[in-house]
């Protein structure tokens, strides 16, 4: 091995020592022939013949001196270099040729190092806890089918139970990830997300405080579980990252909390983004069955040695059966669904379909620019073809050949991939900046990271490979005797070249076409949805949400009394009309229920009615502006006292209540709280969308704010003028009644929906550009082939004007060329573009992509760019002056 | 050319070269080739040329050395010496050389004599 190692060493300097080297074998040799010639002179030869004699058993020198330099350094090496020098010189040589080639490549090159960023960030960047895929996180599966039904969270019973019966994990804890807490620190208070989570969840992750220390056992129980950790984020921005702080005291929601500790700023598990952690008490009444509706835990448990994730999976799943056998009243039809962390983190993100369709389309992109260089190379080898010959017929070997124009390639793949990697940079910048429509996605930083640089390297060399491997194939099979007399004459010799540049663009417009119509079906889509109407009348509209802490708002009765008080408030800020509350505003994306009816049989579990149930003040339907269809709204009579009332939307009476008379109906649904009670359906209300980026109509249940109170819940006025403008009155009025309650998300509805959809938006423009690019790279590809071609039969065409062809015969003969090759790259692209409704349907639920116009439109552009590509040069062919032509070749 | 009797004929000059120097002590490029050239009583065939390549290849594996030194006749000449390393090398490969040798040519011999 060391003796391997040393000659290897010597090999490699000896090939950066060449000249001193061959300086001293030089001599050497020189020294031998003068030895030599010295001995043959005493043997009694001439002086003439005794050189002679020397130089004949030396045999060649120039042998020996290149069976030295192969002995003594690496062959391969040492070509490589004089391809690189050699590519070097070609790529100078020519400067257009090259730029062209370097800007093609870069730009194929850098829409992947872009996109390739986000996957990096949001699909490859694992939490940082110990063996990640060693932890199982346990969801619990909704029967009430809404987004991602499978990541809905656990109840505390459930939690408890599963716990203790299983036998599959050596420590389990729970977290709830979604609270949300006022932080009042030098008299002003905030509004943080927090997460409640158990003792032993920061060792069950394997992760330990940045400062200070993580929660110690015994500090989820009542009385000791007034400490907090604090986020770094919160640390640098509220404490000004001083140490300091662990011991010191802070309020949270009118209490004191020590600060024990301050996490790294590495940890962070993607889609939760808690500014601070206090312990999860959990008391009696939690695990009694009465709790078992409010599902907020997620279970985060580490997997025992040589346990794998399936048996977890199968474990719990036979304990969520248990469960639902055992308390059927509210586990019906709930199942488990247990992933490893990193798993779950990327898949409750739910951005992976979005980024494959991303990756597929800049994918395509890559593909088209490298068919444009192999076509560029192409139609340059036949101008090479000359030098070529002559190479081989000095002694270039077939390989040796494929060789030299795969490291010219390798060179214009190289300098792609460098200016690739400046415009990647500027991409992930700009994508970075626009994309902070939530607080996780602004949370995952898009950086130039190991693997996208790994990456952009990697697509560099594959894309070298794939736009040189074909020219270079075809030029190593050159026929020299042909060539070297051929003298560029004749319209035959850049034929099969012509073909297979033929077959590359239109295999290009055939995945334009594919990538345009994908495109314009999903933008077409998203447009139908952005521009929906959604039932109520955003404009106009200021928001904010408030939540009730139960230090001073301890009951429903306190909660109806505080929305009571801060609605009259309202209402009398100048501007303001109406003024109402809800659990959710409109659009939003409520939460869903299962709902029995009076009256009708059980349903089996899996085919139970769900519907979404929001928590509405009295005037809510006129602050939005949702008509009243039948019977009435609620009034302040609707209250603790009287008997439960709701509404429902008509898709509910349309789908639950198959049109029959709603008004009177009782229904009972599975909310949490107290035993739900029978409801009377008291009137009826236009659908509102409930997710303003999807268009379905979903059954919705209304619910009085007086007789369910949430703690949690947002406030809508309704303004004469310019929403924003009252954003202060607003919190000046909150601040009147309560100091310490903080206000979160104070914006117009508009806004609210903007943020929404802002991810829809960026993605929609981002492949709309990727899109672009296709076209333009298929048009370019077309031109250049068209272009060439006409070139190449400038003799041809030259004999044909002769002959008596008119212009417009030969321009006639030229868009025909171009025509064929769009109409069957169009048919291609169209054929397998039938396919995409279905996978997208699969892909994106809820966005219609029965858009037949696409298939018509799409067509129609891609049939006149490139109809205008081969305009230009058929005119010039028209023009072809014989005389010119034929004295020419 | 098959790769193998390249490799046989390179073995085999780097082989004798050691040997040469294990019994002449240091010497020339020339003086080794001419050496070989007398021992075998010219029966080998040696391009004398192609003797550095296999010096340059015998020194990189560290079994001889150089330095430049002046010839009998007053000539700037490099003298190659055998090393240490090098005689070990010479005492295993000239044992592996005569045992192939000998299976060759008992090999040989019975093929002649089950053509008789």
């Amino acid at each position: 091995m060391i003796d391997w190692l040393q000659q290897f060493f010597y090999r490699i300097t000896s090939v950066f020592r060449r000249e001193k080297l061959d300086h001293e074998l030089d001599a050497e040799m020189a020294a031998h022939l003068e030895l030599a010639t010295e001995e043959n002179l005493q043997r009694g030869l001439s002086a003439d013949e005794a050189r002679r004699q020397a130089l004949i058993c030396f045999g060649g020198t120039q042998q020996a001196i290149e069976q030295h330099r192969e002995a003594r350094g690496l062959p391969g090496l040492e070509i490589l270099f004089q391809d690189l020098r050699y590519a070097m010189r070609a790529l100078f040589k020519n400067p257009g040729f090259t730029i062209a080639v370097v800007v093609t490549l870069a730009l194929g090159i850098s829409v992947n190092a872009t996109m390739f960023s986000m996957v990096s960030a949001f699909l490859l960047r694992r939490p940082v806890v110990n063996e990640p895929d060693r932890v199982a996180v346990i969801a619990s599966i909704n029967p009430a089918r809404g987004f991602l039904p499978d990541t809905n969270p656990v109840s505390a019973p459930n939690y408890y139970a599963w716990r203790e019966a299983n036998d599959v994990f050596s420590d389990t804890s729970a977290a709830d990830e979604n609270r949300s807490v006022s932080l009042t620190a030098q008299g002003k208070p905030e509004a943080l997300s927090s997460a409640a989570v158990s003792s032993n969840y920061f060792n069950v992750l394997g992760v330990t405080a940045h400062l200070g220390r993580t929660f110690s056992e015994g500090e989820d129980q009542p009385g000791w579980d007034h400490v907090v950790i604090l986020s770094h984020e919160l640390w640098e921005r509220r404490f000004g990252s001083n140490s300091s702080v662990i011991g010191s005291t802070v309020r949270l929601n009118r209490e004191n909390y020590v600060v024990i500790g301050v996490m790294p700023a590495s940890f962070r598990l993607m889609g939760f983004t808690p500014q601070l952690w206090t312990p999860l008490t959990l008391t009696l009444v939690d695990r009694a069955t009465a709790a078992r509706k409010d599902r907020a835990l997620y279970v985060f448990a580490r997997l025992k040695p040589g346990v794998s994730i399936e048996q977890a999976r199968l474990e719990i799943s036979n304990l969520a059966h248990r469960s639902e056998q055992d308390f059927p009243e509210t586990e019906k039809g709930w199942g488990a669904a247990v992933r490893t962390l990193p798993d779950f983190l990327v898949y409750s993100f739910g951005i992976r379909n979005g980024l494959a369709v991303m990756m597929t389309a800049v994918g395509f992109v890559l593909m088209m620019a490298c068919a444009n260089v192999a076509g560029l190379l192409l139609a340059r080898a036949t101008g090479r073809q000359k030098e070529l010959g002559i190479r081989i017929a000095l002694g270039a070997g077939r390989f040796r050949i494929i060789r030299q124009l795969l490291s010219e390639g390798l060179l214009n793949a190289v300098l792609g991939g460098a200016v690739a990697l400046v415009l990647a940079w500027w991409g992930i910048d700009f994508i970075g900046t626009k994309m902070t429509f939530n607080d996780a996605i602004s949370a995952v930083p898009l950086t130039l990271d190991r693997n996208v640089l790994l990456f952009t390297f990697g697509v560099s060399l594959f894309s070298a490979v794939l736009c040189s491997f074909a020219p270079a194939l075809r030029a190593s099979r050159t026929d020299i005797n042909t060539i070297l007399k051929a003298e560029g004459r004749g319209a035959s010799a850049g034929r099969s070249h012509s073909r297979l540049r033929t077959i590359l663009v239109t295999g290009e417009i055939a995945l334009a076409m594919f990538l345009l119509i994908g495109t314009g079906l999903l933008i077409r889509g998203l447009y139908v949805v952005e521009h929906q109407n959604l039932g109520f009348q955003p404009e106009h509209l200021l928001t904010a949400a408030v939540t009730l802490d139960s230090a001073r708002y301890k009951d429903a009765a306190q909660q109806a009394s505080f929305v009571r008080d801060i609605r009259q408030r309202l209402q009398h800020i100048p501007g303001a009309s109406i003024v109402a509350v809800t659990s959710d505003l409109p659009a939003t994306g409520p939460d869903s229920v299962t709902v029995q009816i009076k009256g009708e049989p059980d349903l089996p579990a899996n085919q139970a009615h769900s519907t979404h149930d929001v928590v509405v003040s009295v005037d809510y339907f006129s602050v939005a502006e949702i008509p009243v269809l039948r019977g009435r709204t609620f009034t302040e009579m609707d209250n603790a006292t009287a008997s439960p009332v709701v509404l429902v939307n008509q898709e509910f009476v349309h789908r639950h209540l198959r049109d029959r008379e709603p008004l009177g109906k009782q229904i009972r649904m599975s909310v949490t709280g107290p035993a739900p009670k029978w409801c009377e359906i008291v009137g009826v209300v236009a659908n509102v969308k409930n997710y303003s980026e999807s268009p379905e109509e979903h059954p919705q249940v209304y619910e009085p704010f007086l007789q369910r109170p949430v703690p949690s819940f947002s406030i809508m006025i309704r303004t004469k003028a310019d929403p924003n403008a009252l954003a202060s009155d607003l919190r000046s009025a909150i601040e009147q009644a309560d100091a310490d309650l903080p206000l979160l998300h104070v914006m117009s509805m508009p806004a609210v929906i903007d943020l929404q959809k802002g991810g829809d938006v960026l993605f929609s423009r981002m492949l709309g550009v990727f899109a672009l690019l296709a076209l333009i790279f298929a048009a370019i590809g077309i031109y250049g082939l068209i272009a060439y071609s006409v070139g190449q039969r400038t003799h041809e065409i030259g004999i044909r004007v002769a002959l008596g062809a008119g212009s417009s015969q030969v321009m006639r003969m030229v868009l025909l060329e171009g025509l064929t090759m769009t109409a069957i790259g169009a048919a291609l692209g169209l054929a397998f573009a039938l396919a995409l409704p279905k996978v997208f349907d699969a892909m994106f639920t809820g966005i219609s992509f029965a858009e037949p116009g696409v298939y018509f439109i799409v067509p129609l552009a891609i049939i006149a760019v490139s109809m205008l590509a081969t305009y230009i040069p058929a005119r010039r062919a028209a023009s072809v002056d014989p005389t010119i032509a034929l004295r020419n070749s | 050319m098959s790769a193998s009797k390249l490799d046989l004929l390179q073995g085999t000059l780097d082989l004798m070269v050691l040997q040469t120097l294990t019994t002449m002590g240091s010497l020339h490029g020339y003086g080794i080739a001419r050496r070989i050239e007398q021992v075998s009583g010219d029966k080998v065939f040696l391009n004398q040329g192609t003797i550095y390549a296999s010096l340059v290849r015998l020194q990189q594996r560290g079994w001889i050395s150089s330095e430049w030194g002046v010839s009998s006749n007053n000539r700037k000449a490099k003298f190659y010496s055998i090393t240490k390393r090098g005689r070990k090398q010479l005492s295993e490969d000239a044992v592996n050389w005569q045992r192939l040798a000998s299976v060759m040519s008992r090999v040989l011999g019975m093929q002649e004599g089950g053509d008789q």
